[in-house]
């Protein structure tokens, strides 16, 4: 057998690992607020609630996503989920003249059922989720194309409007969302035998078999969870954009993705959780608009938010590798 | 009989850390002889195999092949490709997808045109057409791997090993019969004594007596990484190979209560056909320590399966307690306090990036809900409280699984049942991996798990364990069970042999 490789780490080691991603968060918050070019507009409070506000929707689209990853399944379908949502919201409401809370209830409704739909694909049916997911993502795509013949929707309730640009208590109001579905899914992944059993279930599958877990009611549930919160993602997407723009998701699907692995790298590290995703979504956010004011170009975004899901899956796989101890 | 050696290997020494694999290993093959290797789970054979194939790096010792003497230290997979070893393991590493044709070039390498480079489809079938008559296996080329036989696709596998050999190559292969059915392995090894008539020399590693016993010259039994017989077959009977696999010698068996008379029975069974079960009659009282003996493949984990409910019941029919039992998934069975400790850990039991307490806490997470949410200091408490009563020997409850060792992970798992505390306790090589020390204490948490009440089943390829263990030992052969014995009034040697004799023969009782 394997000799035992416990690596015996001083705790300021582990706390150093663990909190490496906040104290980089920080690091280039004071960067970017004393560095000239871009100190005097980065650190302005409007500047900051605006990367909040436009932030939230990423947000509520990587907590979707830490579902199914934790289970072991990609779910590459909920920028895609979050869109549709947005424009089933916008389209009902601001083109059939739908009462804005049956439209809120009716995006969520379908955020719900394609994520169900998702599940049964690949819990049930044992598709590859990589695949079905992707398929799905361009389904859902195609169809957003068609519905909205690549025009963007205008025109809705102004009391969503308003609730997307507002602010309470000097917070955007979007975020207040962020906040509750963050504290719901921290709640349900680490407090409850449901959360715990995702986690396992993505450790090892066929041991989860083995100690009783029922598996694929559970991946189906975790798939559905992620349409779930997708659906409210898109409620928030239209609230911010006061419609919806007709748009694979991609934009959002992928600083999402880097999110989730970056988060995986901290706080827990090795593992997926709700504070190190809440925290990789504001890193990623934070260095790009720092960027930008510095002067940097446009396409600054894609490549910081490429090079940093590349490096948050190379980082988090060795910490999840080191954990399992081979 | 004097031919002359194709191999002989001598001294050969491998150590892993503190564990001492093979001690002075010595093997000697004749030229056109079958040589069996023989020996139980960690006896040596399979490492003295990977130290002729150079996938181990001997310690010590000495290596001739066809007269050419090296260091075994110096042995690598190259080296013993050239010298004329050719391996064939148990894995025989076909693409069951590709053709056979496909399945060769990927080994030999593609046939290409000299323009462009492309693939010389032509050229690569007669190849493998040659091939294919000249070790008599009737398939064409395009046949994929996936619709032959089992024992022809071990013959490609053996024809591929030998593809580019000259005739004086020496032929290893690891357990080629431990996934084949009775009248395949005969075909596989009438095919092997064919060749071998014909010049060529084979090893033959196996862990069956009578098979062995009809096609190999030779026969040397490993036991503790030592070589405790070597001879020539005939001059080997069975009793002599059991005798050399076993030791012979009784092991003292450790205390153990007697099941109190008159225990309720816990389970009962009748009839039962389920995975490679076929008929099979047990009944367990309250408080007992039943044995499974008998060969990989005889029905050990198909039995313990079937009552964990991860195996449909094709007839026959289960009683736990006195009530119809028929769980249809693990779930079920957990709801009547059943619980299974299966054979791989590694892939089966362990989440191995999980921590010691998450692994311990997930077959009792509803214990430490508390209103709305699983309560951290319960769940803790509890967890610490396990790596204290198991010994689990680990930094602390929030160290991953798998930084611990065999034989500590092993013990979590058991803390992950026992602490809800069974009826019916069911044991899969319950030692396998896992060090002395480690195995007398989970045999201490069994023989404690059974005093209080519950039904224990252990399988194991381990008499020393079962006999240590066990108030009766049960013995399955082809997935029935051809002996029920009282553990203290049987033996090593009898048992060995009834888990191993062909069903024809008579069986002493």
């Amino acid at each position: 057998m394997s000799q035992p490789v416990t690596s015996r780490r001083t705790p300021v080691a582990e706390w150093g690992e663990r909190l490496g991603l906040p104290i980089l968060l920080a690091v280039i918050v004071l960067f970017f607020s004393v560095f000239p070019a871009s100190s005097r507009a980065f650190f302005s409070v409007a500047n900051l609630t605006i990367v909040l506000a436009n932030q939230s929707i990423i947000m509520l689209v990587a907590i979707a996503l830490m579902f199914p990853l934790i289970a072991g399944h990609f779910d590459f379908s909920v920028g895609a989920m979050t869109v549709l949502a947005a424009v089933v919201c916008a389209g009902t409401n601001a083109q059939m003249g739908l009462p804005i809370a049956v439209s809120i209830l009716l995006a969520i409704g379908v955020g719900l059922a394609v994520g169900l739909a998702n599940g049964v694909l690949v819990a049930r049916l044992g598709l590859n989720s990589f695949v079905s997911t992707l398929g799905a993502a361009t389904l859902i795509g195609g169809l957003i194309q068609w519905y909205t013949a690549g025009q963007a929707i205008i025109g809705i309730d102004p009391a969503l409007l308003q609730f997307g640009s507002r602010q309470w208590l000097g917070v955007p109001r979007v975020l207040f969302i962020v906040i509750v579905v963050g504290f719901a899914a921290w709640y349900i992944l680490g407090h409850t035998p449901f959360g715990r059993s995702l986690y396992a279930i993505g450790s090892n599958p066929r041991s989860a078999d083995l100690v009783g877990l029922p598996r694929m009611r559970y991946t189906l549930f975790a798939f559905a969870m992620s349409g779930l919160i997708a659906g409210i993602a898109g409620v928030a997407l239209t609230a911010r954009t006061g419609g919806a723009n007709p748009d694979g998701g991609t934009f959002l699907l992928f600083p999402a993705l880097a999110a989730v692995f970056l988060g995986a790298t901290a706080i827990i590290p090795g593992r997926f959780n709700v504070v190190g995703t809440v925290i990789g979504v504001l890193f990623v956010a934070v260095s790009v608009s720092g960027l930008t004011l510095a002067g940097a170009q446009s396409w600054v975004d894609a490549v910081f938010n490429g090079a940093a899901l590349i490096i948050a899956v190379f980082v988090s796989s060795v910490l999840r590798k080191r954990r399992a101890g081979s | 009989m004097t031919v002359l050696p194709a191999l002989e290997a001598s001294g050969v020494v491998k150590t892993f850390g503190g564990t001492v694999a093979l001690a002075d290993a010595h093997l000697r093959v004749g030229k056109g002889t079958i040589h069996a290797l023989l020996g139980g789970n960690g006896s040596g054979k399979s490492t003295l195999i990977k130290c002729l194939a150079g996938v181990y790096r001997a310690d010590s010792g000495r290596i001739v092949v066809h007269g050419e003497e090296r260091a075994a230290a110096d042995q690598t997979p190259a080296v013993a490709r050239r010298s004329g070893l050719h391996f064939v393991h148990q894995d025989l590493g076909l693409f069951p997808q590709l053709s056979i044709a496909e399945n060769i070039a990927l080994d030999r390498g593609y046939p290409t045109a000299r323009v462009l480079g492309g693939v010389r489809w032509s050229r690569l079938e007669a190849d493998t057409a040659a091939l294919l008559e000249r070790f008599e296996i009737a398939a064409s080329p395009r046949t994929p791997v996936a619709a032959l036989r089992p024992s022809q696709r071990s013959l490609v596998a053996i024809a591929r090993a030998l593809a580019d050999a000259g005739d004086d190559a020496i032929l290893m292969l690891d357990e080629p019969t431990a996934t084949l059915a009775e009248h395949e392995s005969q075909e596989l090894l009438a095919a092997l004594r064919k060749r071998a008539n014909r010049g060529q020399t084979i090893v033959l590693v196996s862990h069956r007596f009578p098979e062995v016993q009809g096609v190999a010259d030779d026969v040397t039994v490993f036991r503790d990484g030592r070589v405790a017989a070597t001879d020539a077959m005939s001059e080997m009977p069975i009793d002599r190979l059991v005798a050399a696999m076993t030791g012979g010698a009784e092991l003292p068996h450790p205390e153990r209560t007697a099941v109190r008379a008159g225990s309720a029975e816990r389970l009962r069974i009748t009839g039962l056909h389920a995975g490679a079960l076929r008929g099979v009659d047990l009944t367990l009282a309250a408080g007992e320590i039943v044995g499974l003996a008998g060969l990989g493949g005889s029905g050990r984990s198909s039995l313990l399966r079937t009552v964990f409910g991860r195996l449909p019941i094709r007839a026959g029919s289960m009683e736990l307690d006195g009530a119809p039992y028929s769980p249809h998934s693990a779930a079920q069975a957990m709801a009547l306090d059943v619980a299974l400790v299966p054979e791989d850990r590694l892939g089966e039991a362990a989440f191995l990036d999980l921590s010691v307490r998450e692994n311990t806490s997930i077959t009792v997470l509803k214990r430490f809900w508390r209103r709305l949410a699983i309560s951290p200091s319960a769940e803790r408490s509890s967890a610490e409280a396990l790596v204290a009563a198991f010994g689990i020997r680990t930094p602390g409850i929030e160290t991953p699984l798998g930084s611990l060792s065999g034989g500590n992970q092993q013990k979590a798992i058991l803390a992950r049942w026992l602490q809800r505390a069974p009826k019916l306790l069911l044991l899969d090589e319950p030692s396998q991996g896992v060090d002395v020390v480690a195995r007398s204490e989970i045999s201490a948490h069994v023989v404690a798990a059974a005093d209080a009440g519950a039904g224990v089943i252990v399988a194991s390829s381990d008499l020393d364990e079962l006999f240590a263990l066990t108030h009766r030992i049960v013995v399955l052969r082809a997935g029935r069970i051809v002996a029920d014995l009282t553990t203290s009034s049987t033996t090593r040697d009898e048992v060995a042999h009834l888990s191993m004799l062909d069903s024809e023969e008579g069986i002493p009782t």
